[in-house]
């Protein structure tokens, strides 16, 4: 077959026309798991956002009505909305991160995107941490100064009870509550996102010491 | 974690590095999928480096490692040769159209090399680097008798392709 040996006698010229990667650049490549992290980072972002949607569709209604008879829906509701745009951007920004990282061949800017990408994951965790707090510290002020109808509403069947020792059990509750899932979220993100940006640093480490 | 490691598979791997460019070049049709795939098979080359026990010469293992690799990835997406077959009717339309140069018969070589199975591809590559059947045996893991046959099935299909 002629075209064969064509492509033979082709195929050899060939040899002179591949690139040579460089020692340091073969280097690179094989340390080059930062793509990867990227990638998690911004799965397990789609993933949360997820399942906060679902858990918030199949919350059953009951739940809610206590924020009605303090006329907090509409306020929770355009909350929900605003955060889940802000969310929405973050998965974006992480996505940009990822598809640069992933085509990223310098070392400097390889260094840079992953300072940046760091920054992006603490922004992420800070703003779903201070959002929480925010946003319990508001619904709270606002339940507790008209204790009438927070009693009212815990206690529908008018049963004999002390409205101030009860308050004060209630706030405590709920200041307990919000240390605890403040700690339970930190220590969610710590656990997830702290592995993720550990790893990334240790590869910067090393880009580190390679550029020197 | 190892340095002395790395810098032994690091200095071996930029001797035959041609050998994973030319992979790329039967596994893939444009500058970002060949890139892609000779990042892809670099990083596994690394990870299976400390299994490499030298009872094979290095780059008979890089081609082993290479081949799995490219063949592996594209089980996983068969878009190349979707937008392949395409490719390759405009370029029959051009080529009755005018005369066949040599350079007009390379492009329909390799179109029709893309068109073939991951398997195929993987003999023809080792045909094209002058590979003897023993060679291509050890590499793909399949017998010698088998590779002669396999690698005749490949040339008449290469020529129906080429010529339907």
């Amino acid at each position: 077959m002629d075209e064969l040996e064509l492509l033979k006698k082709d195929w050899k010229k060939q040899d002179a026309n591949y690139p040579e990667l460089s020692y340091n650049e073969i280097y690179k490549m094989i340390h080059k798991k930062s793509s990867s992290i990227v990638k998690w980072i911004f799965i397990i972002c789609l993933i949360e956002l997820f399942f906060w949607s679902l858990l918030n569709l199949f919350m059953p209604e009951k739940y809610l009505e206590i924020y009605d008879k303090f006329n907090l829906k509409t306020f929770l509701m355009i909350t929900q909305a605003i955060h889940y745009s802000i969310v929405i951007v973050f998965i974006y920004l992480f996505y940009k991160n990822y598809k640069k990282i992933s085509v990223t061949d310098s070392i400097n800017l390889l260094m840079q995107r992953i300072i940046k990408t760091r920054k992006t994951v603490n922004y992420y965790v800070y703003y779903n941490l201070i959002l929480y707090a925010l946003l319990s510290v508001v619904v709270n002020l606002i339940m507790f100064s008209n204790p009438e109808t927070l009693v009212a509403t815990l206690n529908p069947e008018n049963k004999i009870i002390d409205s101030s020792k009860f308050l004060n059990i209630m706030l405590i509750a709920q200041i307990i509550t919000f240390f605890v899932v403040i700690g339970l979220l930190w220590g969610y993100y710590k656990i997830i996102y702290g592995f993720l940006l550990k790893r990334l640093n240790s590869n910067y480490k090393e880009l580190e010491t390679l550029n020197d | 974690m190892n340095k002395e490691l790395e810098h032994k598979f690091i200095s071996e791997f930029q001797q035959h590095q041609k050998i994973i460019h030319k992979v790329c070049r039967i596994y893939t049709n444009n500058k970002d999928a060949h890139n892609d795939l000779f990042q892809e098979i670099t990083i596994q080359l690394w990870k299976a480096y400390p299994k490499f026990r030298g009872d094979s010469k290095i780059s008979t293992w890089m081609y082993r490692i290479g081949l799995n690799t490219a063949i592996t990835l594209y089980r996983k997406s068969k878009r190349t040769i979707l937008t392949q077959d395409f490719d390759t009717v405009l370029h029959k339309i051009k080529s009755t159209e005018y005369d066949n140069t040599e350079e007009e018969q390379l492009k329909l070589m390799y179109k029709a090399i893309h068109q073939l199975s991951d398997i195929d591809k993987a003999l023809i590559f080792l045909y094209l680097e002058e590979k003897n059947y023993s060679e291509i045996s050890e590499t793909l893991g399949i017998s010698e008798v088998n590779a002669r046959v396999k690698m005749n099935r490949i040339k008449t299909r290469l020529k129906t392709i080429l010529n339907p």
